[in-house]
């Protein structure tokens, strides 16, 4: 059975007839070809699918999109402003917590997450908010850093 | 506004250059190619581990409504595989299969629901035949054999002596030997398997993407399997999730679904569960490692003797490079004269192995570091000691003919020892605590490739055009490492040029000159050279306009900076865009290039097999792991490990850095959780929860530090950064566990069943002596 | 469409009225709370339903309801905002340590209290895809004949792995259940059944609402067995609850991840001033060796998960003391 289901997606209401068994990943991915978040396992052990919902993260992989009925989800795709990246993105390029850019998308949305709750976390409140999240490139050393210059970063502009 | 610029990139750290397209979410991964007019492709697994194949009868799958194409074991009877002399597997099973998952039909259809009901239909008639799980099973007199040429089951066996083994250790003051097992692991990159194959029928042409490290080995096995002409195919890399090495060959997935959509006369993408990608493996295989060491009392090794077997799965892949490399890298690491190996690599009824990151060496180089601790404690030396007694001095050949040309393993050694605090700290923790050490090193690049053609090892071109950019090609696969960042760097650093000048191209067949592929730490040095030369290449034209421009000589000529001058007279000075437009005012668009092939002596000795562990140069590395272990339930905890890697020059010092941290940490993997299970033949490690990859929770702080001995012949000096430190980090673990609790252990991973087992063991032992 | 999930129609029921009435009109539908246990189980063909009831959309179903001393929880409360509860943390310790070990955060946003105690049981021959299934002849547990762990016995050895429940036992949790016929209320030991097959006590079409938590009189902790300090499930945990009553202190103790069902152990014997606390705790150990039975459900040996949990909960229980 499909419903209409209304989202804001990144800033933008959007409405769509939505099968009930879709997935929030497969919603994102081919119907609105949000490509950003990625599926890396076969079901809520890996964390490359984590989006934020009504700003708490969450993994599109296990949700079904039609119980997002009127939420709001961000995604890798609508971080930053006006092609400018986010202070997150940001600190994930330039202190190379990203490799292969595999895990990136869910990791900088875990941390995104993380962030609004607790703009300043140490570094076992930082591995707590993102343990759920595997990278098999970086042995999450950089990752721990460029949230932590993210955090700092974000408290220096403020 | 004007961002600073810099023109001596090479040895500054630099970002990825295609890293904003990762943190933005805009990379385009196999996965993520738009597939609107896409058929969707499955797989078809073998329920069985061992089997005849009576029949498969796809009848009723090709009948359903929806099914565009069905394939089988029928469709394609080219054998394939990465090494020429071993191509024994077909991309769907004939006759017989041979492991539990092994693809034998796919079917691609108008949705995933169709083609999973299209498979169901499928109807499979076996003939169960004995299966051989274990290198011990598959060995036995009356084994099952799996492969009719193969005698015993075993792929290959190697017998290389150098020395004198027997005169060493009738030499040594101290002799020791131990058996040590190391189970099976995976890569577990990130990205699961995909392929998108278009196939033109009216132009016969097929296009193809996939997630592969060698996109040109993959299009000549399509080119080989689908009997098409190597020029009727394109093959194309988009962004690639990691590879490690489980996508150094051509993998089945990739020609099953080129097979599919001829067959079906269009696109088909095909994506494979976690579990599918776990089942395709290629990983490091179990291995068992015997070895004997000889040594005198001052620690110096008189002679080395190992027996290594390695259960390498249904299909010979990579995997007599594999059992070559384990005796191999028995040398270049220290100063051995006497060494003897026996290797023997086996086939058995699971998924094939083959190359992973530190491809050979690992579970050798653990063995070894163990028993070089063990031994180093019984004469009272110290672990470091021990390794200083044996350096090499570069440069040097060993007795199996690997060229050394920088060696900077004294230094690492020096810099970990100090940056632990090892002399006030080592035996003077706290109970339950240790401090452990190990050395490790590996190859920059493979010196003979295995597909042995005589052509450069690498190329990269050019070209300058009337916008005076300068576009950089290159077949090199990027898998995250940073490789088209490496060519951006050498370039601009040449040329002396901005970076944002500089655009690279890399993986496209139709576009990019030909690369072997991002596997043995090959590219930087051989990439990065060829590199250097096309840069070289472009300066000498550049600075012949600016000559004549400037009406001086080109030898007067200075190129610094994205300007040129005659040296000593700055007023006469030209912008990069004049010289630019200058040159090809003589030309038009200027291409150059830039090639590299290795110097014939350091393509390894003359024995058989000689060839593999081959090099321009070895990386080494020394690491210090900290850990604290609970003996009541036989948990590790990883509290801190300083790494020290000689990787000649540091091209990129923030890549090499995050390069250092992800092996020594993929090491910790290894050595900690991670191994691959089964039941019956049947994986049931193939998923991200009972395929224990670390979390960041478990993860301990990496203290990078790096050593530079400026390689003769590396790129810029610089030398393989990306597998070397993973070897050492499982016996420095298990050193540090014998410190911190006075266990001995000799498998791998330590778990802590495993742990806990084995104190059991030791406890009940020391009762029985004390008894006795 | 989903190409990984099988077609369902879900029903969203706003109140736990119209979730029953739904069900009624449903008999085989399933009930679906956060998903993050249903979702991966649905992914990898472990069931089939026509309907599905997605509780999270009912109001106040994530209620917190202070009754003086007692708390009652609204089942569908997620485990973040349980974390998140200093009142929780202050006097139900080993509920919040049970919580933030559960899984990844990502999870807990989405995981609900009743979900995660009538999670589903887990074993290594079950938890796998349809073709792995298959190719194994299925199990006991669905779809097939035999248990693999325990081919002789008769009944389904799945693991009962949730971290939650124990934390709950040793603190005397009750459930409440409520159906068309009405709402029970049972010690949470008693929701639970030594049968990995079928090991909830709800009857078809009943709905754990809530749970009531009476007043803590014990200082209490959790901790896990597990690889891996975040995503794991346990190979074995344990709560353990330490109460002091004329003078002596008595603990109680509950298990996960060891048997079908978990395990409370109320340990009588009384440890006093003049005990000798060494062999105290080593009675303890023996009895908590004795107390669960782990079976080959998980690639971790059944004897490690018996020794290393009483491990654990003797150093937990020293802990509180």
């Amino acid at each position: 059975m499909k419903r209409i289901v209304s989202l804001n997606i990144n800033g933008k209401p959007v409405e769509d007839a939505i099968a009930d068994n879709l997935l929030l990943i497969e919603y994102l991915r081919e119907t609105r070809r949000l490509t950003g978040t990625k599926q890396g396992c076969d079901g809520g052990e890996c964390g490359a699918c984590t989006v934020l919902i009504n700003g708490r993260p969450r993994l599109a992989c296990i949700t079904l999109a039609s119980t997002c009925d009127g939420a709001k989800i961000e995604t890798i795709e609508g971080q930053g402003e006006g092609g400018r990246l986010s202070a997150l993105q940001r600190a994930f390029h330039e202190n190379l917590g990203t490799q292969c850019g595999f895990c990136t998308p869910g990791m900088i949305m875990a941390s995104e997450g993380l962030l609004r709750q607790n703009p300043d976390p140490d570094d076992a409140e930082i591995k707590a908010a993102l343990g759920g999240n595997i990278c098999r490139c970086t042995g999450y050393v950089k990752i721990i850093k460029s949230v932590r210059a993210a955090a700092q970063q974000s408290a220096g502009a403020a | 506004m004007t961002k600073p610029r810099h023109f001596h990139v090479a040895g500054t750290p630099v970002p990825l250059v295609d890293g904003l397209e990762k943190v933005t979410g805009r990379a385009r991964y196999t996965a993520d190619l738009t597939t609107d007019d896409a058929l969707v492709g499955r797989i078809l697994r073998a329920p069985r581990g061992h089997a005849r194949i009576i029949r498969i009868d796809t009848s009723r799958a090709k009948a359903l409504e929806g099914v565009r194409a069905v394939v089988t074991g029928a469709d394609c009877a080219q054998s394939y595989g990465v090494i020429p002399i071993a191509m024994n597997e077909y991309p769907m099973a004939r006759d017989v299969l041979r492991y539990r998952g092994e693809p034998l039909a796919a079917v691609a259809a108008i949705d995933a629901k169709t083609a999973q009901a299209a498979l169901d239909l499928i109807e499979l008639t076996l003939e169960d035949l004995p299966a051989v799980y274990t290198a011990k099973e598959a060995r036995a007199p009356d084994a099952v054999q799996l492969h009719p040429d193969k005698q015993g089951n075993l792929e290959r066996e190697v017998h290389h002596s150098f020395g004198d083994p027997e005169a060493g250790m009738a030499k040594a003051d101290l002799v020791r030997d131990e058996v040590f097992s190391c189970a099976e692991v995976n890569h577990a990159q990130m990205e699961p398997h995909a392929a998108l194959a278009d196939y033109d029928p009216e132009r016969g042409h097929l296009t193809f993407h996939s997630v592969s490290q060698v996109p040109f080995y993959v299009h000549l096995t399509l080119a080989r399997c689908l009997g098409m002409e190597a020029a009727q195919i394109r093959v194309v890399q988009p962004f690639i999730g990691g590879g490690f090495g489980a996508r150094t060959e051509t993998l089945n997935f990739e020609i099953i679904t080129a097979l599919l959509a001829r067959a079906a006369g269009g696109k088909v993408m095909m994506h494979l569960t976690r579990e599918e990608s776990f089942l395709t493996h290629r990983g490091r295989p179990q291995t068992d490692v015997a070895l004997k060491i000889g040594m005198t009392d001052k620690g110096k090794i008189t002679a080395v003797k190992c027996e290594v077997v390695m259960a390498g799965g249904a299909y010979a892949g990579y995997g007599l490079v594999t059992i070559l490399y384990a005796g191999a890298l028995l040398h270049g690491i220290y100063d051995i004269e006497n060494v003897k190996y026996d290797g023997y690599r086996v086939y058995t009824n699971l998924p094939p192995c083959g190359a992973m990151r530190g491809h050979g060496t690992v579970d050798v180089r653990h063995a070894f570091e163990c028993l070089l601790d063990r031994m180093a404690h019984e004469l009272g030396l110290d672990p470091f000691a021990v390794r200083r007694a044996n350096l090499l001095r570069a440069p040097t050949f060993t007795p199996n003919d690997l060229m050394v040309n920088s060696y900077g393993l004294g230094a690492c050694l020096d810099k970990v020892e100090t940056a632990s605090n090892w002399y006030n700290r080592k035996g003077k923790l706290p109970p339950g605590r240790g401090l452990g050490m190990a050395c490790s090193h590996y190859v920059s690049g493979a010196a003979k490739p295995v597909h042995w053609t005589g052509e450069p090892h690498a190329v990269v071109s050019m070209k300058l055009d009337f916008d005076a950019s300068i576009t950089v090609l290159t077949g090199a696969a990027d898998i995250g490492q940073g490789s088209s960042t490496i060519v951006a760097v050498a370039a601009a650093d040449i040329l002396s040029v901005d970076m944002s000048r500089i655009r690279v191209i890399a993986g496209d067949s139709a576009l990019t000159p030909k690369d072997n592929g991002s596997y043995s730490s090959r590219v930087t040095f051989m990439v990065g050279n060829a590199a250097i030369e096309a840069a070289r290449a472009l300066r000498q034209k550049l600075v012949l306009a600016a000559a004549k421009k400037l009406e001086s000589l080109p030898e007067d000529i200075v190129c610094e900076g994205e300007t040129f001058s005659v040296k000593g007279s700055a007023q006469s000075m030209l912008s990069f865009q004049e010289v630019a437009l200058a040159a090809l005012a003589e030309e038009g668009t200027i291409t150059v290039k830039g090639t590299f092939t290795t110097p014939i002596k350091a393509q390894g000795g003359k024995h058989r097999g000689g060839a593999v562990g081959s090099t321009m140069g070895f990386s080494y590395g020394a690491q210090v792991v900290e850990v604290t272990v609970d003996i009541a339930t036989g948990l590790i905890r990883i509290d801190k490990v300083w790494a020290a890697l000689d990787c000649g020059f540091a091209i990129n010092p923030l890549a090499v850095e995050g390069q250092i941290e992800g092996s020594v940490w993929m090491g910790m993997g290894q050595a900690l959780s991670e191994e691959t299970r089964f039941v019956n033949g049947l994986a049931v490690h193939a998923n991200l929860l009972d395929y224990r990859v670390p979390t960041m929770v478990e993860s301990p702080d990496i203290e990078v530090h790096i050593v530079e001995t400026i390689d003769p012949l590396g790129p810029f000096g610089a030398k393989e950064a990306g597998e070397g430190a993973l070897s050492g980090f499982p016996p420095a673990l298990v050193n540090a566990v014998a410190d911190a609790i006075g266990l001995e252990a000799n498998f791998l991973p330590m778990t802590p069943d495993r742990v806990l087992e084995a104190l059991i063991k030791q406890r009940r032992a020391a009762k029985r002596k004390v008894a006795s | 469409m989903s190409a990984n999930l099988p077609e369902f129609n879900l029903v969203k029921p706003s109140s736990i009225a119209e979730a029953l009435a739904a069900f009624r009109d449903q008999p085989h539908a399933k009930f679906c709370a956060g998903g993050t246990d249903l979702i991966p189980n649905m992914r990898h063909g472990l069931f089939e339903v026509e309907t599905l009831i997605d509780l999270g959309q009912i109001v106040g179903f994530d209620a917190v309801t202070i009754n003086g001393a007692d708390i009652e929880l609204g089942a569908g409360i997620s485990l973040s905002k349980l974390v998140g509860r200093a009142d929780i943390r202050e006097r139900f310790p080993a509920i919040v340590k049970a919580c933030e070990k559960v899984a990844g955060l990502s999870h807990r946003e989405a995981a609900t209290l009743g979900g995660n105690l009538c999670l589903e049981t887990r074993c290594l021959y079950y938890n796998q895809s349809e073709w792995w299934r298959k190719s194994n002849d299925y199990c006991l547990k669905y779809q097939g004949d035999i248990c693999h762990v325990a081919p002789r016995g008769n009944r389904c050895r799945a693991a009962f792995c949730g971290d939650l429940a124990p934390a709950f036992m040793v603190h005397r949790a009750e459930v409440e259940l409520v159906s068309l016929n009405g709402a029970r209320r049972l010690p949470l030991a008693d929701l639970y059944v030594e049968d990995g097959a079928a090991h909830l006590a709800l009857q078809p079409g009943e709905i754990l609402a809530s749970v009531h938590l009476p007043a803590a009189r014990a200082r209490s902790t959790y901790g896990k067995i597990c690889q891996r300090g975040a995503i794991d499930f346990p190979q074995a945990g344990v709560a353990v609850s330490c109460r002091k009553e004329a003078g002596v202190l008595q603990f109680e103790l509950a298990f996960t991840g060891t048997n079908s069902k978990p395990i409370l152990l109320e340990y009588r014997e009384p440890l006093g001033p003049k005990t000798d606390a060494d062999s105290y705790f080593e009675a303890l150990e023996k009895q908590v060796q004795k107390s669960v039975s782990p079976q080959r459900t998980t690639t971790t040996a059944p004897h490690y998960r018996r020794l290393a949990v009483a491990a654990l909960a003797v150093r937990l229980a020293r802990g509180l003391v």
